[in-house]
């Protein structure tokens, strides 16, 4: 039975229409002509996950775990298995993901097509680094058994699902001794501060990321809270719970504005007294905070909301980064849940892995064209002059030709393209006609 | 307290909600289980799964359409050396129901994958328990089953079948204490089978209902909604008078 069904990315800007492909089980095969794109738990951000008037084949029901050796903490699974679902199973066994993003609301094959990086990267490099092998399933019916070296696997991490069909993987786990982690919060003021702090944890804590407030101007510039954690001995191996709250509704256009960003952005910058705070702290507050709401994308209402990621890198220094703070600052656009960090210099596995070593600021904005685009633009100008790039999987209007140009392995990945697979991302990226 | 551990048969073993009863099953207790359906490779997965997550099982590859099948044979013998804790029969099909109505052969298969089939293996099941004087005996049926209605009663008769045999057999075996027989109503929930269907309110993830139907098990009321809140749905539907019913397009 073929049943067309309406498709959103967590943005919710342009839902796509396509034909439903729901297998309970891993495929022998596609059925139908395509094109064809995988949609796990649809939580990019753009457009990357859609494929409007093709074939989306739903993952989420490939969810079984295949193997794990307890020993050695190698796990391998369907590719629709959930992060959260893989939490679940190994941290009573005392086994944690190796790097995870900020949600734990996406699947394997979805962590891998996007080469998903988070908190430790400095040390541990992106979720593909940890990627042992995988089954990739293309639409001539060939299955392919990928591992380390193979560039095929190479093109598929961080190939935004466009290689084929992830149907399973297997990845190494770290060993946890509690679900808690020692946490340190520090407020800071600037970027150069930021920077300072960042510097002197990056070799002693596994993990590290700051909150950056976008919208406070003037003197305030630039303040945040640096939040750094590493693995406790202290505590228990108890699991997250899932989410109790749902958004119950999409809220109206006017609830996000500057005025209530900022009141919510200065309470939580001064939500403790003095430099610092210590906190003893399960992984799902410390590693996902928004978990604990579904559906909480529906705060920014029906016109939907843009992420913007971009990195600047190392060579560049701060610089070029103060100026994307001060321009977002003065447009006060922003929203809050803005995020700072630095990226370390494990090489990216993927040909289109998005971190390179540098500054990656990611930062929520609610959908209110033209303005926001046009803030976009000005802010494309400072990260393509500083040779950064921008993250695929964040994005639902990144120019063509700034894509082709900051990931310079485009040509070598477009050969292991499965012919038969697309998506609105990619559409987009290699339509003939782009504006500059 | 022995630490026996807790033995089950599962009888389509590789529905979406039974696969989440099961790794609820294999959350709580050590469990020694016998997955029986037709797909050998579908049972390894689901085996594999379950293995992983500390459950002993073997699979039975069997049709339950053949009556010349194996599977009695085996359940009787492995009674003897292990009595059953649980027989859990889960199998089931959601039709298309204008195709199948208008296709005689397809809708007698369908009445017989729903009911005849769960019916025919539900009596052997309870001959076993009755014979060892243990276990729980599972089945699932579906809010579908309780009141006929336009946009799905095909699935829904043959599921209120399956009701009324399993009510009347806990009337035969009233007198049997140590013998329970559950019926589990899934309401609508999210799997495979439901997957082309636009998802309201009042779905249900499968490990939701999973959950709550190995904590149905466990407890063995008569009938279970899963989750309970649709028993009140389905008293407001059987009592809505045919004339306001067949406004709506349920």
């Amino acid at each position: 039975m073929t049943a067309t069904k309406i498709f959103h990315s967590w943005g919710k800007l342009r839902p796509a229409t396509a034909k439903l492909l729901a297998p309970a089980w891993i495929p022998n095969d596609l059925p139908g002509t395509g094109p064809f794109l995988a949609y796990g738990l649809g939580r990019s951000y753009g457009d990357s996950c859609l494929l409007d008037g093709g074939t989306m084949i739903e993952t989420r029901f490939l969810d079984r775990i295949q193997h794990f050796d307890p020993q050695t903490g190698i796990l391998r699974a369907e590719s629709g298995i959930t992060l959260a679902a893989i939490l679940r199973f190994c941290v009573p066994k005392g086994w944690f993901l190796p790097t995870t993003p900020g949600t734990s609301q996406i699947t394997l094959g979805g962590a891998i097509a996007n080469d998903v990086h988070g908190k430790n990267h400095h040390s541990a490099g992106c979720f593909g680094n940890h990627v042992r092998m995988l089954d990739l399933l293309r639409s001539d019916g060939s299955r392919h058994t990928l591992r380390p070296g193979d560039p095929m696997l190479a093109a598929t991490i961080g190939g935004l699902g466009l290689t084929g069909l992830i149907t399973s993987a297997e990845i190494q786990l770290v060993p946890i001794r509690s679900a808690h982690l020692d946490v340190e919060l520090t407020r800071f003021c600037g970027l150069d501060e930021f920077m300072e702090i960042s510097a002197s944890s990056s070799e002693t804590w596994e993990h590290t990321v700051a909150w950056i407030d976008c919208v406070a101007s003037g003197n305030s510039l630039g303040r945040g809270i640096f939040i750094r954690g590493k693995w406790s001995d202290r505590g228990d191996l108890s699991t997250h719970r899932t989410a109790r709250l749902t958004a119950p509704f999409e809220m109206p256009g006017f609830t996000l504005n500057r005025f209530t960003v900022q009141a919510f952005n200065t309470l939580y910058y001064r939500r403790f007294l003095g430099k610092t705070k210590t906190l003893h702290q399960h992984y799902a507050p410390f590693f996902y905070p928004l978990d604990g709401v579904n559906e909480w994308n529906r705060i920014y209402g029906k016109p939907g909301f843009y992420q913007y990621q971009c990195v600047t890198p190392t060579a560049a220094g701060t610089e070029p980064m103060k100026q994307i703070l001060t321009k977002i600052a003065a447009s006060g656009q922003a929203s809050f849940l803005a995020v700072l960090k630095t990226f370390g210099d494990v090489p990216s596995p993927g040909m289109l892995s998005f971190p390179q070593p540098g500054i990656t600021l990611a930062l929520d904005f609610p959908q209110r064209d033209p303005a926001t685009r046009d803030l976009f633009l000005q802010l494309d100008e400072i990260v393509r002059a500083c040779h950064g790039r921008l993250y695929p999987a964040k994005d639902a209007r990144m120019n063509a030709r700034d894509f082709s140009q900051t990931y310079p392995q485009l040509e070598s990945f477009k050969s292991f393209l499965d012919t038969k697979f697309s998506s609105d991302f990619w559409k987009r990226m290699t339509s003939a006609t782009t504006p500059s | 307290m022995s630490t026996r551990p807790y033995h089950a048969a599962i009888f389509g073993a590789t529905s979406a909600i039974c696969i989440e009863t099961l790794r609820a099953m294999a959350r709580e207790k050590t469990t020694k289980l016998l997955l029986i359906g037709r797909h050998p490779g579908r049972l390894e997965s689901v085996a594999n799964d379950l293995r992983s997550r500390g459950a002993e099982c073997t699979t039975l590859v069997a049709d339950f359409l053949d009556p010349k099948t194996n599977w009695l044979q085996i359940l009787t013998d492995n009674a003897q050396s292990d009595p059953w804790d649980l027989l859990l029969i889960a199998h089931g099909s959601l039709p298309d129901q204008d195709t199948t109505l208008r296709d005689p052969e397809s809708l007698a298969a369908e009445l017989h994958i729903n009911f005849t089939s769960p019916a025919v293996i539900a009596a052997a099941c309870a001959q076993i328990l009755v014979k060892q004087n243990h276990g729980t005996l599972a089945v699932f049926g579906s809010v579908a089953g309780d009141r006929g209605r336009g946009s799905n009663f095909i699935y829904g008769s043959a599921k209120a079948g399956i009701d009324t045999f399993l009510a009347g057999m806990r009337h035969q075996f009233s007198q049997h204490r140590k013998i329970k027989i559950v019926t589990l109503k899934p309401g609508m929930t999210d799997t495979p089978m439901t997957s082309h269907l636009p998802k309201g309110p009042l779905f249900s993830s499968a490990e939701a209902v999973g959950t709550q139907s190995w904590r149905a098990i466990q407890s063995a009321p008569p009938v279970a909604y899963l989750p309970g809140w649709w028993k009140f749905i389905m008293t407001l539907i059987r009592i809505l008078p045919s004339s306001l019913l067949h406004r709506t397009k349920l």
